[in-house]
């Protein structure tokens, strides 16, 4: 263990008197809290470097106060807004943690124009509840509603079961107040032009792609302290009145919802059905699930006895395999009459079945919730404690049930070996985009950090992973591992050489902590076997590009 | 126990903040989404459930060492059990409030004391109550009242009136009330009175464990004598340590163990109380922590792994008292009850647990300014709980606000209706 980096006294004042003494630590103890970040990290140790200090500013001036602080003294920054994640700790020994809670307001909803303008600690169940009384509503991201919305729309990923209505994050993003690596001040996007937050494209600077590229970059170009976002139509009650807190729920559902759990007999029904479904314009939120998933949900311990039981177990795994789940929200009766009449047909001529589950109240509360809100997302957690997610890419949604299929093959692989939970293996997570052509898929394992044999399996299972995708011509996460980045950009065009490029010239001094956004560095490859690791020699020599260009 | 024994609970923390906001399900509004007194006052990490499970787990690993800050850090916390609540709605490995508790208790095993929870552990040594105030006095709240002294006579309900009831003048006539209302039932009360002490609850939070045992050994041995068919309390934090710490201890009391609320309701339900006179009033109900989520009784000490723990034995809060208090208030005639946002399991504290009053002060009436707040938002004409700590700093808030809003017992509710006895009068 070698720990004690430490900030300067010199430093350490200035940082005192940019936020106030009460709102920076240099305690081991209080760093550490900033330190333990063990979801979707698939490091053993789970502790990631321990921050100098960590400040709270309270406004987007503090923000940049503590930012020149780190110029001057060659420290770095690594800012977050509600910290979930290994994404946001620091990757260097020399950070100051920018941790934004206090920076919590909604500044503004535009009801008219469905406009809200929020800071970086909202989080997307505060979001929903306001927007809800104003009879709109806000995508939630798939990583629940502890997550904050300006996080996933400007730095990181906005994926949620709601893409189908609402889209996903970045693409909600109509401007943004960006504090550069070097303290600078830029406002994307219309509100620079001082005509409100409605364009993020202009009148004004639009720099979005370098801003934040496709996955964000994690506070490696700056910080975000305001953000405007689209938000969408909700004809619901202002408030959904529930009893009870998850398992327990039990909601007043208003009668302009429908939820579906719909099977079909095989993959190609499914992926037609949901074809269809998107050209017909209908669905509020939608995902692709199984009966197994839903059971090591909501209940892993009756899902340990199945899973030893055979009949059981091939009766979820492939009996209700081709499951599809989706909301129907009507601004009318006739609205919903007509949408659920649609759904039904579809469901009919790829011959599916349906359940609709509002109508069993104790299901219909649990799944209303669940999916408006995202509440049951952390239950990830509860089966081992932790889960990480692999192979998360976006494609039509057709090669994304392939993509399911073969991260389902690598994990029963794993769970054979005792090396992750046994989940029945067809776990992934998948959203809708819009009109429905693409998607995203990501395969979702639960482990427990307790267990040293989970541990140890962790990092091979994930090039593994990795190697597939490669060979499959996809986006295996390269955007934010390091190890992927490094393996992958030479494939893709040297896209990282790009992003460095955009990195120095926004960061001249290095002051921003760039190892979620463009560092790079090796997996460690003696922990796979030689066969997977000639295969992907094979491939990278076949397909990675030159100087030149892109290989013959 | 050690807290190496947690370390499990400890690394299980996946860092998900679930533990700072109201379970999801019930957030309701931006501004009382949050139900962590202390990371909403100190911002920190440090200062949540998880920061606190990731301070122990840094200490055991040796990556950072207890220290006066870090152990101000483990005591600016009022043990409310809100992160326990939010952390079991996805988890069924980690009991944080216990983690909580190991932590005070490695404090005091390392020498890391709040010099004001040292007065109070020594008001306890020499006077055996938690406020500094002289044993002699303990038993004249009941001056005048037709009680029996259980020290020369067997009685049919204990009652045991806690620290606070016995000597805040303040609550005076809620108490004299209280035990005036049981024997307008029709009840055989007795009470200790000088001999009565204190449950001990407050020295186990503080990590003072052996006190805490010490007085477990006293109060089961008075409730043996008084030959008590029920022991019934006034005091939520009394209610939890018996019905809670006290079995954990390996103390089970021999009887049935009530809270005032709880008998209050069953005397209205049997028509042994009735109520009368009207209370026209639009009121709010504060939710105190150890009647409601801490207030959930033992159930075992599961020895295996959590994650197979059933959820039977999953200690949730959901089995707290909520509707007792509640139906005392649906009962009062012309009054009408108006939940606030934050209730029931996900209540928001008053301030005062914990030991946060005694050493942090101001941190426990800004925590109360909060809930005062809330409450007032319903647009209630008044906010009525059922624990002698909250009613005592959310009034000290109320005042400090200058809202002058009314803070109530439920008792006091009560005994408006009942028509308050001459006798119990102060």
């Amino acid at each position: 263990m070698t720990l004690p980096h430490v900030i300067s006294d010199d430093a350490y004042k200035e940082l005192e008197e940019a936020v106030g003494k009460d709102n920076v630590s240099r305690e081991p103890a209080v760093l550490d809290g900033y330190a333990w970040q063990p979801t979707i990290n698939d490091d053993p140790a789970k502790w990631v470097k321990r921050p100098v200090a960590v400040v709270l500013p309270g406004s987007t001036e503090e923000v940049q106060e503590v930012v020149r602080v780190c110029n001057r003294h060659g420290l770095k920054f690594k800012a977050f807004s509600t910290g979930w994640g290994v994404y946001s700790g620091p990757t260097y020994d020399n950070v100051v943690q920018i941790d934004l809670r206090r920076m919590n307001r909604i500044l503004d909803i535009d009801e008219k124009n469905l406009i809200v303008v929020v800071e970086p600690y909202v989080c997307g169940a505060q979001l929903q509840a306001e927007a809800m009384k104003r009879g709109l509503n806000c995508h939630i991201i798939g990583a629940g509603p502890v997550c904050s919305p300006l996080a996933s729309a400007t730095s990181g990923w906005g994926v949620g079961w709601d893409g189908i209505y609402m889209s996903y994050g970045h693409r909600n993003l109509l401007g943004a107040e960006w504090v550069l690596p070097n303290g600078e001040l830029l406002r994307v996007g219309s509100c620079d032009s001082g005509l409100g937050w409605f364009s993020p494209d202009g009148p004004g600077p639009s720099l979005r792609g370098l801003m934040r590229g496709s996955s964000g970059a994690l506070s490696g170009l700056g910080v975000f302290t305001k953000c405007a976002l689209k938000l969408y139509e909700w004809p619901g009650p202002p408030q959904i009145k529930v009893d009870g807190l998850l398992l327990d729920a039990k909601a007043e559902i208003p009668d302009n919802i429908r939820f579906h759990l719909c099977f079909f007999p095989d993959r190609k029904r499914l992926a037609d059905a949901v074809y269809d479904i998107g050209e017909a314009e209908i669905g509020y939120l939608a995902t692709r699930t199984s009966v197994a998933s839903f059971i090591y949900t909501f209940a892993p311990h009756l899902l340990r006895n199945i899973a030893k039981t055979v009949t059981f177990r091939a009766l979820l795994s492939r009996g209700l395999k081709w499951g599809f789940a989706i909301m129907l929200v009507g601004a009318s009766r006739d609205e919903i009459e007509y949408q659920e009449a649609v759904l039904r047909a579809i469901i009919s001529e790829h011959k599916g079945l349906s359940i609709e589950t509002m109508q069993i109240i104790p299901i219909g509360s649990m799944m209303l919730m669940n999916f408006l809100r995202v509440t049951a997302i952390p239950l990830v957690f509860r089966m081992g404690g932790l889960f990480s997610t692999a192979l998360d890419r976006n494609d039509t949604w057709d090669s994304q049930l392939d993509w399911a299929e073969v991260g389902e093959r690598i994990k029963s692989k794993w769970i054979d070996r005792g090396g992750i939970l046994d989940d029945l293996a067809d776990n992934p997570f998948m959203a809708l985009y819009e009109s429905n052509m693409w998607a995203h898929c990501e395969e979702i394992f639960q482990y427990d950090a307790r267990d040293p044999k989970h541990l140890a399996s962790l990092e091979p299972m994930f090039i593994e992973f990795s190697i597939a995708a490669i060979e499959r011509s996809m986006e295996p996460f390269s955007s934010t591992d390091y190890r992927m980045r490094k393996l992958v950009s030479p494939l893709m065009g040297n896209y990282n050489e790009w992003q460095k490029k955009i990195s120095e010239s926004f960061d001249p001094s290095r002051a921003a902590d760039t190892g979620m956004y463009c560092d790079e560095m090796d997996f460690d490859f003696s922990k796979i076997e030689p066969e997977l690791r000639a295969r992907l020699n094979r491939i990278v020599e076949k397909f990675k590009w030159t100087e030149d260009g892109p290989p013959s | 126990m050690a807290l190496s024994n947690y370390r499990r609970d400890m690394e299980g923390c996946s860092r998900c903040s679930s533990c700072k906001w109201v379970p999801f399900n019930q957030i309701k509004s931006w501004q009382f989404a949050k139900n962590c007194p202390s990371i909403c006052r100190y911002n920190f990490h440090a200062y949540s459930g998880s920061g606190r499970m990731i301070i122990g787990l840094s200490m055991l690993e040796g990556r950072s060492e207890l220290n006066d800050t870090v152990a101000e850090i483990i005591y600016k916390c009022q043990l409310c059990g809100a992160c326990d609540t939010a952390c079991k709605v996805y988890r069924d490995d980690i009991d944080l409030t216990e983690v909580l508790l190991e932590l005070r208790a490695h404090c005091v095993e390392q020498g890391y004391l709040m010099l004001e929870h040292m007065a109070l552990i020594d008001s306890l040594k020499r006077e055996d109550n938690v406020l500094g105030e002289p044993k002699e006095k303990r038993g004249e709240w009941a001056d005048g009242l037709p009680l029996i002294d259980i020290n020369t006579e067997r009685c049919e309900v204990l009652f045991h009136a806690g620290c606070r009831y016995s000597y805040d003048p303040e609550l005076r006539e809620t108490v004299r009330g209280a035990a005036m209302l049981l024997i307008e039932a029709g009840l055989r009360v007795g009470i200790a009175g000088r001999e009565e002490s204190c449950c001990g609850g407050r020295a186990y939070e503080l990590g003072y464990r052996g006190e805490a045992e010490n007085y477990a050994e006293d109060i089961l041995s008075r409730v043996k004598a008084s030959g008590a068919k029920m022991l019934v309390t006034p005091c939520a934090d009394g209610y939890a340590h018996f019905k809670y710490l006290y079995p954990r201890m390996g103390k089970e009391i021999p009887c049935e163990v009530l809270h005032i609320t709880q008998l209050l309701e069953r005397l209205i339900r049997e028509g042994r109380l009735r109520f009368r006179e009207e209370v026209p009033l639009l009121l709010t109900y504060h939710d105190p922590c150890h009647l409601g989520r801490m207030g959930e009784p033992f159930l075992i000490d599961w020895k295996g792994n959590k994650l197979e723990r059933p959820m039977s034995l999953k200690r949730a809060g959901r089995k707290g008292e909520y509707e007792a208090p509640r139906n005392i208030i649906r009962a009062l005639p012309g009054a009408e009850l108006v939940e606030m946002e934050r209730i029931r399991e996900y209540a928001w504290c008053c301030g005062a647990g914990g030991g946060v009053w005694e050493a942090f002060p101001e941190f426990a009436t800004w925590t109360a300014r909060e809930r005062i707040e809330e409450a007032i938002a319903t647009g209630a004409d008044g906010l009525v709980t059922a624990c002698p700590w909250c009613v005592s700093v959310l009034r000290e808030a109320s005042r400090e606000m200058g809202t002058d809003f009314p803070v109530y017992d439920v008792v006091e509710m009560a005994l408006k209706s009942v028509g308050l006895p001459e006798t119990a009068r102060a």
